[in-house]
């Protein structure tokens, strides 16, 4: 392909030597001739095709939200020797170039191999697809280019980032006892012995520790594990307008965070945990164990859009089929949805024991001009409106400022 | 050698070839016939009913280094903002004073060397704003600049064979200017993006060699391209080769014609001899 330069020289070169004669002008006419020469000579230097390979290496495929990624572009020249070669390696606008540069201008002799790394930031979570890298070859001068696109896709997944959740009990008052259930170190009222507390007024005397009592004197009772595995289903509310905000500040990418970190805890508590999405459609994991169905929850977060304006109301026919009295946390902030409050009282008629996490991103929408003062205090008086339904109807509900820990923000409403 | 250093050295050879380009192209064609200066000369005739232009021939190299001084001047100024505007305002109260003092004929205003400074200005024109182009990475200048090299020192008289060496010296000497400066422009540009890479100065390096190399076979094809016109001459009958139409201009453009169809016929044999051997491959 000829460069804007090449053509400029061309037209000048025709012009040069086709207007000089008139004026019996020898100098213009061989520059003419030059300019003509040295696009034709220049034809030639570095114009051919190549045959270069590119592959591109990753240090992990998934990773978790604000996590380096280390990328290996790994060039190898087939071909001829390539004086100027340009690589640019296609990246999705979501990821972000952190040190190194995805772009590089090289020289490879025959048969060379060059690597070029570079670290990627990725501050969203999703599941990214990195195209093809393009090359593109100059002439020294910049006369003629030649641009190619190498196949080498690979997709990289971008899993929500966990919080440690510690110390908040979110279990059910009604922990389902089945067969073989591993009691998990807590204190409750099981037969298994946790350990001794000095006597409290109003403990049972059938727990005091005599044994110890006759030792030292004081009275100490006895604590025993608690058996509380339970199936616990989180709801994930995926409408249009969770995505209000920015790229990375908005509810929905909070909610993923919090039900991630939630699917975290639950599942290393032993429990077992279910996970309903609704927006454009609903889409319900049913409730498992393991790391393998923790990674399931986290890819489908990862893959999750902000699509769609399905009311609460429609996870309720799939909450039936959940095992009655267990919980429930949704996380949603609840906005533009009528059917929110006749759910609520479904699900909590129901028995199921109810929480609501509410991501509060209203603070940072009106500090970032998103949104309008007079929309900020309407939007909050909703959601405040919203918060104080559901605790009358008996569920735990919280407004959370994703800025402070989801534990801390947890404890506060289980106290 | 590092990146920075060969940018640098791009940047002053670009410079040495712009002055150099300048300085052949009054040698070929002198100042007094330029068709450029002859306007000048006639419009300040006409404005001051004096002939002040009278020394043409001696100025091209007081204006050419006036040229290269108020370019420098301009990169070292508009490093520096306040700098710039206080010289630019004091400039232009200078030059509307010596235009009021010149029309209300004040005549202890040194008028002679105010003549010449306007003369050594326009002659240096082209290396100012080159200049700029060059060490501003301003490719309007470096155009502009380039046509004013072209067009101001044209004449009608016109040049002969005699002047081939000057004339080849501009050629180089311009086309160099041309290179070095869009190349500096371009490869400063990725420089800012490659600070990174180990192989950018190796690009770079390629770069410098192979225009070296191009330019140099560039020239020598067109001497050669020049000289196959006598060839031609001494080939075809004597009718032909010593008629009008042959030894004039037109004449060398015809063979200059000739001898770039049989590089293009050979250029094509070439890529269709490549072509087949990659549809065997």
């Amino acid at each position: 392909m000829w460069t804007r330069k090449a053509v400029v020289y061309v037209g000048l070169g025709t012009t040069l030597v086709l207007f000089s004669p008139f004026i019996d002008n020898l100098q213009l006419f061989l520059l003419g001739t030059t300019i003509l020469g040295f696009v034709a000579v220049h034809s030639l230097v570095n114009t051919r095709p190549i045959d270069v390979k590119i592959t591109r290496g990753f240090d992990a495929e998934q990773v978790f939200e604000n996590s380096p990624v280390s990328i290996d572009l790994i060039i190898k020249n087939k071909g001829r020797s390539v004086g100027f070669l340009e690589v640019y390696d296609n990246l999705p606008s979501e990821v972000e170039v952190d040190n190194g540069s995805n772009h590089t201008i090289i020289r490879l002799q025959k048969d060379e191999l060059v690597i070029n790394k570079y670290h990627l930031n990725c501050r969203l979570r999703g599941q990214f697809r990195l195209g093809n890298p393009s090359l593109r070859i100059y002439n020294p001068s910049f006369l003629f280019y030649y641009e190619a696109e190498i196949e080498s896709k690979s997709s990289l997944v971008v899993l929500p980032q966990m919080e440690q959740i510690d110390g908040v009990d979110l279990s059910t008052d009604f922990p389902k006892m089945y067969q073989g259930a591993m009691p998990i170190r807590r204190i409750g009222t099981s037969g298994e012995f946790y350990g001794i507390r000095e006597y409290a007024p109003g403990d049972d005397f059938k727990n005091i520790n005599w044994r110890v009592f006759g030792k030292t004197r004081k009275l100490m009772v006895n604590q025993f594990e608690r058996e509380d595995i339970s199936d616990i289903m989180l709801v994930l509310d995926a409408r249009e307008i969770t995505g209000t905000g920015t790229v990375l500040q908005n509810p929905l990418n909070y909610s993923c965070r919090a039900i991630a970190s939630l699917v975290n805890y639950f599942l290393r508590s032993r429990n077992r945990v279910g996970l309903t999405i609704y927006g454009e459609t609903v889409k319900v994991i049913s409730p498992d164990t393991g790391e393998r169905h923790l990674y399931g929850i986290l890819t489908a977060l990862a893959e999750i859009k902000a699509k769609g304006s399905l009311g609460l109301h429609t996870i309720l026919g799939d909450l039936r089929n959940f095992t009655p009295r267990s919980p429930v946390m949704v996380v949603s902030t609840l906005e533009n949805d009528p059917t929110s409050t006749e759910a609520l009282r479904e699900i909590t008629a129901r028995g199921f024991k109810l929480t609501i996490i509410a991501p509060d991103t209203l603070n940072y929408d009106r500090d970032s001009r998103i949104i309008s003062p007079t929309v900020y205090f309407t939007a909050s008086a909703s959601l405040d409106n919203k918060i104080t339904e559901a605790r009358s109807l008996g569920a735990r509900a919280m407004r959370w400022d994703p800025d402070t820990v989801l534990s801390t923000s947890l404890a506060e409403v289980i106290r | 050698m590092r990146t920075n250093t060969s940018l640098s050295f791009m940047q002053a050879i670009a410079t040495f070839a712009l002055m150099s380009c300048l300085g052949l192209a009054y040698v070929i064609n002198p100042i007094e016939d330029s068709l450029f200066f002859k306007a000048i000369d006639t419009m300040v005739e006409g404005l001051y009913q004096k002939e002040v232009l009278s020394e043409l021939n001696n100025s091209v190299v007081a204006g050419m280094l006036l040229g290269l001084f108020v370019g420098t001047s301009y990169i070292f100024l508009s490093m520096n903002k306040k700098m710039y505007d206080y010289s630019t305002l004091f400039i232009l109260v200078s030059i509307i004073l010596i235009f009021v003092a010149s029309f209300s004929g004040y005549d202890s205003f040194p008028y002679y060397i105010t003549q010449q400074l306007f003369l050594w200005f326009w002659i240096g024109i082209p290396i100012t704003i080159g200049i700029t182009g060059i060490w501003k990475n301003s490719i309007g200048n470096q155009v502009i600049s380039a046509f004013l090299v072209i067009v101001m020192p044209i004449g009608l008289e016109g040049n002969t064979n005699d002047q081939i060496y000057p004339i080849l010296g501009f050629v180089f000497s311009f086309i160099l200017y041309l290179e070095l400066s869009y190349g500096h422009t371009r490869y400063s540009r990725l420089a800012r993006v490659m600070y990174f890479s180990k192989e950018f100065e190796t690009v770079l390096n390629w770069f410098l060699t192979t225009l070296t190399l191009t330019l140099a076979l560039t020239i020598g094809l067109t001497s050669v391209a020049f000289l196959f016109h006598d060839f031609l001459g001494d080939i075809l009958p004597y009718s032909f080769s010593n008629s009008i139409e042959f030894n004039t201009i037109y004449g060398q453009a015809l063979s200059i014609l000739v001898f770039f169809m049989i590089w293009a016929v050979l250029q094509t044999l070439f890529s269709r001899g490549y072509l087949a051997r990659q549809v065997e491959d």
